[in-house]
């Protein structure tokens, strides 16, 4: 029997499960093939639904499922937290001992949030990279009644990259919709000059920000926070007062990718950007946020490269080459406001050009958001 | 070769000389790729940034000037440019 496990119970993980599953279906069933996922919690989460939690677009409990209703039945779910991937012995230790060899492993384990990277951040700002806090700033957001908020992003990488644009415009139009906009401010920093990674999404996001009346400052790059002044300052000199501050929260690989010696400095595992293989590790796959490849770390990014893990480790499971490559493509959409979004459509060779804003575009958001569970996590299309 | 196809996406190379290979990265964007590995490598390292993004002709030099680190050269190379960065200080 030839073993293959997997680390990590998000977008990534749980697609690509269901996919090897239905890559191998008869040798699964015949039992030649074991599929194990390692999962904290047994809880999946859907974390592009927090930010629609602080503006109600979405609830709470629409945004978390039990990983196990989402697994094929043929997938083995193991709840624990992973220790340490021993690559020389092919086997992965569990918290408490558990040991689980394998012959290939697929690691999702994704990102992980580190808010106390920042001083000041834990006590000074509110954000929505986790549901608890999605749901303190949707509270702050309702007793809000005028002031300055300052948008910011305090580390670098962090997932979902044009997340920082969505909050901002959404917080524009709630703003309106609360009849608060003349008395409120919105202070949008970033830390390189403009306010996105490159000009074709940056340059139709600065016109509309100077449409919604946004300040932006850029490049600032954060140096600390001061919860008692409530002041952000930047690297730069610059120091912003507000009243309410959202702010991206620095992230990291997960812990057990650095004791295992898998990453580089932030926890990142190095690892090839088409055939998505651990570098150096022939029978280790990598996707989703958990790699070090500079695109988007998003849900959509897992869900892609999902394809192609899953055709390469079928591969390697009957003896071929894993051959299959993936190519850059990432498809996200971007919230202009509470009812409106484009969407940024890209591959390595071929930059975004975000379409103009409408209803249309939002109203797919929706659509994704209520059949991911299917569409995406069960891979049942 | 640092360039190829294949190579790593970040790799490290002897002595501190880092390549980042950015190309395709449209988001979050090449740019933002070198300040995040600027801020995390000690003074005097060098990077080679790989960057097939027409704006980063424009962006990298001023966001360089504006944060005081060296920009040594930039070369073009086919389909995409070469830019080697020296780390000035934290």
């Amino acid at each position: 029997m030839k073993r293959v496990v997997i680390l990590g119970g998000g977008i990534g993980g749980t697609t690509v499960a269901n996919r090897i599953r239905k890559a191998l279906e008869g040798e699964v069933a015949t039992g030649q093939v074991q599929i194990q996922l390692i999962d904290r919690e047994g809880i999946h989460a859907y974390q592009p639904g927090y930010l629609m939690v602080v503006f109600e677009k979405m609830r709470p409990e629409e945004t978390r499922r039990d990983e196990a209703q989402l697994l094929h039945k043929s997938i083995q779910l193991v709840k624990g937290e992973v220790e340490k991937v021993d690559s020389a012995a092919n086997k992965v230790v569990v918290k408490g001992g558990k040991e689980l060899p394998y012959d290939i492993l697929v690691i999702a384990s994704g990102s992980v949030i580190h808010p106390e990277l920042t001083p000041g951040f834990v006590e000074g700002a509110h954000s929505f990279y986790d549901l608890a806090n999605a749901q303190k700033l949707r509270a702050a957001l309702h007793d809000f009644k005028g002031g300055k908020i300052v948008v910011s992003v305090a580390g670098m990488p962090y997932k979902c990259p044009v997340a920082p644009l969505e909050v901002t415009f959404m917080l524009d139009d709630f703003l309106r919709s609360q009849g608060i906009r003349d008395k409120s401010e919105i202070h949008y920093t970033y830390p390189i000059p403009k306010v996105f990674g490159i000009d074709t999404v940056a340059q139709p996001m600065q016109r509309l920000m100077g449409e919604r009346g946004v300040t932006i400052h850029v490049p600032f790059n954060v140096d600390k926070i001061d919860p008692a002044a409530k002041t952000i300052k930047g690297v730069e000199g610059e120091t912003i007062p507000y009243d309410l501050l959202i702010a991206i929260p620095p992230h990291r690989g997960a812990d057990f990718v650095g004791t295992s010696g898998l990453g580089d400095k932030g926890n990142w595992i190095p690892t090839d950007r088409y055939l998505l293989r651990a570098e150096g590790k022939e029978n280790i796959f990598v996707l989703g946020d958990a790699t070090n490849i500079p695109i988007s770390k998003a849900g959509s990014t897992a869900d892609y490269e999902a394809e192609a893990v899953t055709h390469n480790v079928a591969s390697m499971i009957r003896g071929e080459a894993p051959t299959t490559r993936y190519e850059g493509r990432v498809y996200c959409w971007i919230m202009t406001g509470l009812a409106q979004a484009t969407y940024i459509k890209f591959d390595y060779l071929h930059p975004p050009h975000p379409p103009t804003p409408s209803f249309a575009h939002y109203w797919n958001k929706v659509i994704y958001n209520r059949t991911y569970w299917d569409l995406t996590a069960r891979a049942l299309f | 070769m640092s360039g190829s196809a294949n190579a790593p996406t970040t790799s490290s190379a002897p002595p501190s000389r880092m390549v980042v290979d950015a190309r395709g990265s449209w988001c979050p964007g090449p740019l933002m790729e070198l300040v995040r590995v600027i801020k995390e490598e000690p003074v005097g390292t060098e990077f080679e940034l790989l960057s097939n993004d027409e704006g980063s002709r424009k962006d990298v030099p001023m966001w360089l000037e504006k944060a005081g680190h060296q920009l040594v050269e930039v070369r073009s190379e086919t389909g995409y440019d070469r830019y080697i960065v020296r780390k000035s200080h934290e």
